[in-house]
């Protein structure tokens, strides 16, 4: 069902990921993937995956969570590994059929694009989109971008306008999926026809959940101007958070294994 | 006859994930037909997952939903079938109108149960009259009405289907007084004139003790009680203890009893209390 996205959905916890610092955080998911990129020996892919595993294990999200948010790009890796497997031309000739010949080479480069793209995903989500709140995340990101201001760029306005969009993509989910079960009590049939019937079936959705986001976003507007809302200029955030050792040790450790892989990428 | 008939049916939302949430627990539960049953129980006791459960639009991990004594379940292909014997109304169903004119949006259901055009008009017209839109209405464009006509016109675009089954979350949740009796009175329409069998999922106990007959109180994804309602009112003190109340009228009447008038029975309507008074004054 479309509640079980995944996909960009904050899991409340009290781990270390959950307590770095936000723009630690967005520094260490930039520091992940170049992790991933430098990686190019088998040795230091090992590194990378090990490396993955325990930032999951960290977290404390479960690995089946995990795993499920993979669903919507098993398409994308089965075409990049079918790709690899069959158009990388080596010396290493394991199995040869009519036109098809497959390589060992191509064989070994598909099995490591796999696992680069899945590290990434996993990766990147479990540090920063599973472990923080959409509001930690924006703060985040306005803070470290904040010398923009200096240039006139107007950076608590975009952050605002990111909050408030990540803020309703959880509203509208349910919002959709409770127009779409009202509309099936009316015998409304979304799984079946043609694809233009199927489409047609959907404007009895879509049109409710128009209305309502405008709706919602008038209500939103008018609540905030009763609060006195005035945009960035002089507004101060109820917690500031500070660096502490713990933010500084984590992004030494990532340091760390950036050189260590490039260390073993020279002994492959 | 049952009507519906749920066996040790259980529900968990989110399976699997941080949020999982256990939200009916082994619910045996039967609803006699032709008549009208509230289904009470405070937020979050399931009331709102055991009714999606009703026309199929969620499946049940395990245990069987009867309709009429057929599982619906034994051919899940024909689910859809189901959704027009069973007709149900969401929580704040206003915000699912979408049609151009009040009419087109009650006919959506009639024109997806495949119905021809002279029938689908009939039914608009009866459904729209049970509930009290008045026919310049049907014209109008759905968005330009008030929130308590939009209410009714997506209840009569449920009615309008002719269900035997009618099924309503909340029907009257925000509305005022006369808004709600109008609602109401609507319902009670329907079921006499089509002899329909009628759930209503409601907080209010005023409005349970008016227009109910039997009355099924939930609490913690169970079934807690399930009664006529003289015999659930009675159970005053059990209902507070699960965060429920009865209506005012009823402690009223408890403390008459108490006092030592001669009450004949306990009442829970202002009608009753008006005819009970009466009496009262009379005697003395």
């Amino acid at each position: 069902m479309i509640k079980d996205i995944t996909l960009g959905q904050f899991f409340p916890g009290n781990s270390l990921l959950h307590r770095l610092d936000p723009r630690i955080k967005i520094i260490l998911t930039i520091l992940f993937i170049a992790i991933v990129f430098l990686a190019k020996s088998t040795l230091s892919y090992l590194l990378v995956l090990a490396f993955t595993i325990a930032l999951i294990i960290i977290s404390g999200i479960s690995f089946k969570t995990v795993l499920k948010s993979l669903k919507p790009i098993v398409f994308v890796l089965i075409i990049t590994s079918a790709l690899n497997i069959f158009w990388t031309v080596g010396d290493d000739l394991i199995f040869s059929f009519w036109i098809i010949d497959i390589y060992a080479e191509g064989v070994n480069f598909a099995i490591l694009m796999v696992l680069r793209i899945t590290s990434l995903l996993i990766g990147t989500s479990v540090l920063l989109t599973y472990t923080t709140s959409p509001i930690m995340l924006t703060d985040g990101l306005e803070r470290l971008l904040a010398p923009l201001k200096a240039i006139k760029v107007p950076v608590h306005e975009f952050s605002l306008m990111m909050t408030i969009a990540l803020r309703f993509i959880p509203t509208l989910i349910e919002e959709t999926d409770k127009i779409m079960s009202a509309q099936k009590a009316r015998g409304a049939d979304f799984t079946t026809g043609s694809i233009i019937s199927r489409a047609k079936a959907l404007i009895p959705v879509l049109i409710p959940l128009f209305i309502s986001s405008f709706r919602r976003a008038d209500e939103l507007a008018t609540a905030m101007e009763c609060r006195c809302y005035h945009g960035g200029d002089g507004r101060t955030k109820m917690n500031t958070p500070h660096l502490k050792v713990i933010d500084i040790l984590t992004v030494s450790v990532f340091i760390v294994i950036c050189v260590i892989i490039v260390m073993l990428n020279r002994f492959a | 006859m049952n009507a519906i008939e749920l066996k040790n049916i259980s529900y968990t939302y989110s399976r699997g994930t941080p949020f999982e949430r256990l939200a009916l627990d082994d619910v045996s539960v039967s609803f006699k037909a032709g008549i009208i049953t509230g289904l009470m129980g405070h937020t979050g006791s399931g009331k709102s997952t055991l009714v999606r459960l009703f026309n199929g639009l969620e499946k049940p991990e395990n245990g069987t939903v009867s309709i009429f004594g057929e599982d619906i379940w034994q051919k899940p292909k024909e689910i859809r079938k189901y959704r027009f014997k069973v007709g149900l109304v969401f929580q704040y169903p206003e915000y699912q109108l979408f049609e151009e004119t009040v009419k087109e949006d009650i006919s959506y259901g009639p024109k997806n149960m495949g119905l021809d055009n002279s029938e689908i008009d009939r039914r608009v017209r009866d459904a729209a009259e049970l509930c009290r839109i008045d026919s310049a209405l049907l014209e109008k464009s759905p968005f330009d009405l008030s929130g308590g006509e939009k209410r009714r016109v997506a209840i009569a675009g449920i009615m309008a289907m002719q269900p035997e089954i009618l099924v309503l979350d909340e029907p009257a949740a925000g509305l005022d007084p006369r808004g709600r009796e109008e609602i109401f009175d609507g319902i009670r329409d329907y079921k006499s004139s089509k002899n329909a069998t009628v759930i209503i999922v409601s907080h209010s106990m005023e409005d349970m003790a008016k227009y109910s007959d039997e009355i099924a109180v939930m609490n913690n994804a169970k079934i807690y009680m399930h009664d006529t309602k003289e015999a659930v009112f009675k159970r005053a003190h059990e209902l507070c203890e699960i965060g429920l109340d009865v209506p005012p009228i009823a402690y009223f009447s408890k403390e008459l009893a108490d006092l030592g008038l001669p009450v004949s029975e306990s009442f829970y309507s202002v009608e009753a209390c008006v005819d009970a008074l009466d009496t009262l004054f009379n005697a003395n």
